[in-house]
């Protein structure tokens, strides 16, 4: 049963690379811990059920999560964190938690304190590989994560604004000395992050078939976990991290007979990461 | 081509620059001298943009760029060769390169200067796939030479390019330095190392805890004996 706890896992570790991914980025840009990122993920997963109600299409749902999460990540972008950005880093954070709590209790006011479903069926089947079943669900996790770790790569490694995107993580001012619009690269960094968290959103609405107001409180914290285990600002190394967690949680869960808390993992390694390891799996020193 | 009027930079209630005025001309080397803690970066960063003035003008060509962000700056064709480097430590030497270059987006033009700043540093030919903070310290600096000279700059800044080089890496510095001069590009040098700095610059500043107490020609400047007393070892 082994490969089958290890199907689950990496669904699961890859909803957590994506949503950490936009927390990675974020801090590599600004030094900002954003944990209202998991409020857009929570976002994500209601635009993306209204928009099913509408249109009864995964891939559409999909698409206007993606779209609608990268509109307010400018708009946080914007509107709380470039106020706040040359007063000592505890403020935007504060600012960040504060936003997160608001959103959550305004998902509750709007959408009901309720779980939703979310029926959608984006119609792959499931997969029979030797004893282990892919899931339907499972397979449309792992292609949508796929598909947009792709699409990331692709952005990050071969064109310009990868390049800028990289630089301006490095040493902001000296990119601004380059001629690099630092404050379109920042944005740039919030559109892509949040346009992932949206898309783990849908994911995970359908993957468990609920949406309900605090489904972004767990994510939030355990985001913050894995950027550390992966190393503050390493896109590969959140990567790594999101799915070592969650094949790491599944397995403890699934294999074993110790009563333990799977949120509980995620913490542990944080703390053991930053006492022995600060910099993380593959972070710079 | 740049002028500077009594600008006044504070970090935070400690007044760095007070009330500073020079300018320099198309083509010219000019090298602002004084001690460690006198101001010199903070004028660099004021001009770059890096570092807001609390009063006073920077002029350049003609246009007030006091309030203008620091990219469009460099789009207007100034740009700084930072202290200490300050490399983009994880890009390969050719990335860091290109970024140099990164407001321009002929393809072509790009090639070509990236060949020429492979021929004025063969090493960082090289060295073009390494990453960049592999390099030794004196490479490292080329580096950032290169890197501003990819702009196809009309105004370079320096900023301590000397500073912690091993002796034949920053003779070759001012060689360098030197012949971008010969070349007709505009520098403005800000150096702890006053007896190199006057010796290739056409004119000088001397800076003494945020205001300028002289100002000449580069030749006239080392040969004056207070010059010689407080900076050049008598």
């Amino acid at each position: 049963m082994i490969w089958q706890q290890l199907a689950n896992g990496l669904a699961i570790g890859s909803v957590y690379a994506l949503i950490a991914l936009g927390l990675t980025m974020v801090y590599g840009v600004l030094r900002i811990l954003h944990i209202a990122h998991a409020g857009i993920y929570a976002l994500g997963a209601y635009i993306g059920l209204l928009a099913f109600r509408f249109v009864p299409n995964f891939w559409f749902s999909l698409v206007v999560a993606m779209a609608a999460c990268s509109l307010a990540g400018i708009l946080v972008k914007r509107y709380l964190y470039m106020p706040l950005l040359t007063l000592p880093r505890i403020v935007p954070l504060i600012a960040s938690i504060g936003l997160f709590i608001a959103m959550e209790e305004i998902f509750r006011i709007v959408a009901g304190p309720y779980v939703l479903s979310f029926p959608a069926d984006p119609g792959l089947g499931s997969l029979q590989l030797g004893i282990v079943k892919i899931t339907n669900n499972q397979l449309l996790v792992f292609l949508v994560t796929c598909i947009l770790l792709a699409v990331l790569w692709f952005i990050m490694s071969k064109t310009k604004l990868g390049l800028a995107m990289k630089a301006t993580s490095q040493d902001l001012e000296i990119a601004s000395v380059m001629g690099i619009d630092t404050e379109r690269i920042i944005a740039a960094n919030f559109l892509i992050g949040s346009a992932m968290a949206g898309a783990a959103g849908v994911l995970v609405g359908v993957y468990f078939n609920s949406v309900y107001p605090t489904m972004g409180s767990i994510p939030a914290y355990k985001a913050l976990a894995i950027i550390v285990l992966g190393g503050l600002g390493s896109i590969p190394g959140t990567v790594l991290g999101g799915l070592l967690i969650g094949v790491g949680e599944t397995l403890l869960l699934g294999m074993t007979d110790i009563p333990f808390p799977r949120d509980a993992l995620a913490f542990i390694i944080m703390i053991l990461i930053l006492m022995f390891r600060p910099y993380g799996l593959l972070g710079k020193e | 081509m740049l002028r500077v009027e009594g600008i006044e930079v504070f970090y935070g209630e400690f007044q760095a620059v007070s009330g500073v005025s020079f300018q320099v001309q198309e083509g010219e080397l000019v090298a602002i001298i004084g001690a460690n803690g006198a101001g010199k970066s903070t004028i660099l960063r004021a001009i770059m943009g890096l570092q807001r003035c609390r009063s006073g003008r920077i002029v350049f060509r003609d246009r007030d760029i006091t309030a203008m962000p620091t990219h469009q700056r460099a789009r207007l064709g100034i740009t700084l060769v930072p202290e200490g480097r300050r490399l983009f430590p994880d890009l390969t030497v050719e990335q860091n390169l290109l970024i140099g270059a990164y407001r321009r987006i002929d393809p072509a033009e790009m090639e070509e200067d990236l060949e020429r700043i492979y021929g004025l540093f063969p090493v960082l030919k090289e060295r073009r796939s390494q990453i960049a903070k592999t390099l030794s310290g004196g490479e490292q600096q080329m580096l950032a030479i290169g890197r501003a000279l990819m702009s196809r700059p009309q105004l370079i800044l320096m900023d301590e390019v000397s500073l912690g080089l091993m002796p034949k890496y920053v003779d070759e510095v001012f060689r360098t330095i030197e012949g971008l001069h010969r070349e007709g590009v505009t520098l403005l040098l800000v150096e702890q190392n006053a007896r190199k700095a006057l010796a290739i610059a056409d004119r000088g500043y001397v800076l003494e805890t945020g205001r300028v107490v002289m100002e000449g020609e580069a030749a006239r400047l080392a040969s004056d004996p207070r010059v010689k007393k407080a900076y050049l070892g008598g």
